[in-house]
């Protein structure tokens, strides 16, 4: 405990070894981002039909932690801002080095001052997933300038089962999850939805530092996977992500669901990693009625 | 393939590209399954010595395009190059010591990917100007409304065994059968353009990695299961796409070996017929010198 960092709002990062080395917060600028379209309206759905994709990045209002994934007609709908960065590099390294439960401050604007929490992160270019209390949404607009505290990438908490891989997860954020060690090296996950590695979607061969895995799912398939919330965690079976997501046997992922479905083929409700390992060790409880994860009380945004 | 199409109303198209050059950045390194640190070969360029029905894995190679890497230096020109190509197009090379020679598309991957016969592709390097005959989007087979076809010349449909079948399916010839689990990066694009790498094709890697897929090999007609790429490339259950193996060798996890699409349509329209030799080396480049 010799490392022992503390900040007034931020939880002790000293409680967490980080291979033996002590972790960093940086600072980072994202600004909010501008919706973005092509020259035509118009993407074409899995069964044919063209739809003008709304909601696919900027900020969105309306939806919230808590709300089903299904609950707008939308397109990768986020709850929350999109923060992105003009510099290409600079908007890799936000997407890189923001984790689930970061600090960020509205530093310019009507919403000025305002306090929320990265929620996810997306792929592609790069998008980290801010949230926010819905009068604070309701003040911004594109362009606004965000600081998040970033902190957490490569860090491991000490109480981590040896064979498991946190990631994208502020260190003081994982324990509040519903994960718990126990004695035998291994760790006890519980989720809404397990889902098998078949149903993954975009995202595979990408890096799970940056990017999100949308899950091939749609209303209607099944009552389990009508349930999935944001903010809910969701384990892919025989999926690898410590590097690039990928498939690998008796391997399992937990991510959290960071936005809404969508209606492109090979799309649908996107995960942000937060651990992965093999299964023996990342042990799995469903639980599709009684699930709670990552919530607005839990990252201060009530 | 015996099978009725509407190839005497689709469009004919000259297309111009050109070789383009291998791309790296200056820190080098990608990483492996394992977390293996590499640096491969494979992508952009000329590619020698890889041809269709060679072996798909084996080589010391990421993302391994086999032959000519192609494209058009203009963005929307570029579209239309990477769009309006399809499998079986003849490729005529305009300048540089192999001019007049003639080669093949074999798929898309971020380029048009075109193979030479091997003398050919010796005197072909990075920026060889190449003019593409293109032809086949659009291609509909009457009889079979439920499948979609891209990326597929007529010549290609014609050269194909199969065809009609008297349960009014569509025979189609397949050297592989690939599972829904195997389908990596490229899930979720648009399926005109590139391919969808196959997982589960690491030999020498641990078998917690395989699905099967090592003895892939270039040019491969495959069929993928629960996969719908009429409209993109997703997952569904009952459907089946036909692909041809375009890239070979990868050691960036979640990629491999990718098949570009041919086809697309519910499995029951499909009569797949198990055949090794369901391979492109068996209708094109039997002229080992590349003469049009």
């Amino acid at each position: 405990m010799s490392a022992r960092i503390r900040r007034s709002e931020a939880a002790p990062v000293s409680a967490l070894a980080a291979g033996g080395h002590r972790p960093v917060e940086v600072s980072l600028l994202g600004l909010i981002e501008h919706a973005e379209l092509g020259d035509s309206p118009y993407r074409i759905d899995a069964d044919g039909a063209p739809y003008v994709p709304a909601g696919d990045g900027g900020i969105v209002l309306g939806l919230r932690l808590g709300d089903s994934v299904f609950a707008l007609f939308g397109d990768h709908a986020a709850p929350g801002a999109c923060l992105t960065h003009p510099v290409e590099a600079a908007r890799h390294a936000l997407a890189l080095y923001c984790c689930i439960g970061n600090e960020a401050v509205v530093r310019t604007g009507a919403a000025a001052g305002a306090r929320g929490a990265v929620i996810g992160k997306r792929g592609e270019n790069g998008r980290v997933i801010a949230g926010f209390r819905a009068g604070d949404l309701a003040r911004m607009r594109p362009g606004d300038q965000v600081s998040v505290r970033s902190r957490g990438q490569g860090v491991r908490p000490g109480w981590l089962p040896a064979s498991l891989t946190a990631l994208n997860i502020d260190p003081g954020l994982l324990a509040g999850l519903p994960v718990s060690a126990d004695q035998d090296d291994t760790l006890d996950v519980a989720v809404r939805l397990v889902v098998p590695a078949r149903m993954a979607g975009n995202g595979l061969g990408r890096p799970a530092h940056s990017w999100d895995l949308d899950l091939q799912l749609a209303s209607g398939q099944g009552a389990a996977e009508d349930a999935l919330l944001l903010g809910d965690l969701v384990a892919v079976t025989d999926l690898d992500a410590r590097y690039n997501m990928g498939y690998r046997r008796d391997w399992v992922t937990i991510g959290v669901a960071v936005h809404g479905s969508s209606p492109l083929p090979g799309h649908g409700p996107g995960i942000t990693p937060i651990l992965t390992g093999p299964r023996h060790a990342l042990r799995v409880r469903e639980d599709s009625t009684g699930h709670v994860g990552l919530t607005e009380s839990m990252l201060g945004l009530q | 393939m015996k099978v009725v199409t509407n190839s005497a109303r689709l469009v004919t198209q000259v297309l111009t590209g050109e070789v383009w050059p291998a791309l790296a950045d200056r820190h080098g390194y990608r990483v492996g399954p394992d977390g293996q640190p590499f640096v491969l070969p494979g992508m952009g360029g000329m590619t020698l010595g890889v041809h269709c029905g060679d072996p798909a894995t084996g080589y010391a190679a990421d993302h391994l395009e086999p032959g000519a890497s192609i494209r058009h230096r203009d963005h929307a020109a570029n579209g239309a190059v990477q769009f309006l190509s399809c499998v079986g197009n003849q490729v005529r090379l305009e300048s540089g010591p192999a001019a007049g020679q003639v080669g093949h598309v074999i798929g898309q991957h971020a380029y048009v990917l075109a193979d030479f016969p091997g003398p050919v592709g010796t005197r072909i390097t990075t920026g060889d100007a190449v003019t593409i005959t293109a032809t086949g989007q659009g291609l509909r087979l009457a009889e079979h409304p439920a499948i979609v076809v891209k990326n597929c010349s007529p010549g290609l449909i014609d050269a194909m065994p199969g065809g009609t079948g008297a349960d009014g399916r569509l025979e189609v010839h397949v050297a592989a059968r690939v599972p829904a689990e195997a389908i990596g990066a490229g899930v979720g694009m648009i399926s005109e353009y590139a391919n969808t790498d196959l997982m589960g094709a690491y030999p020498g890697l641990g078998d917690d990695l395989s699905l099967g897929l090592e003895s892939l090999r270039v040019g491969d007609v495959v069929a993928l299961a629960d996969q719908d790429h009429r409209y993109g490339r997703g997952y569904r259950p009952g459907y089946v796409t036909i692909g041809v193996i375009s890239t070979g060798s990868c050691l960036l996890f979640g990629h491999g070996p990718g098949p570009s699409t041919l086809m697309s349509g519910p499995a029951g329209a499909f009569a797949l017929v198990d055949d090794p030799l369901a391979n492109l080396a068996s209708w094109y480049h039997d002229d080992q010198e590349g003469h049009p």
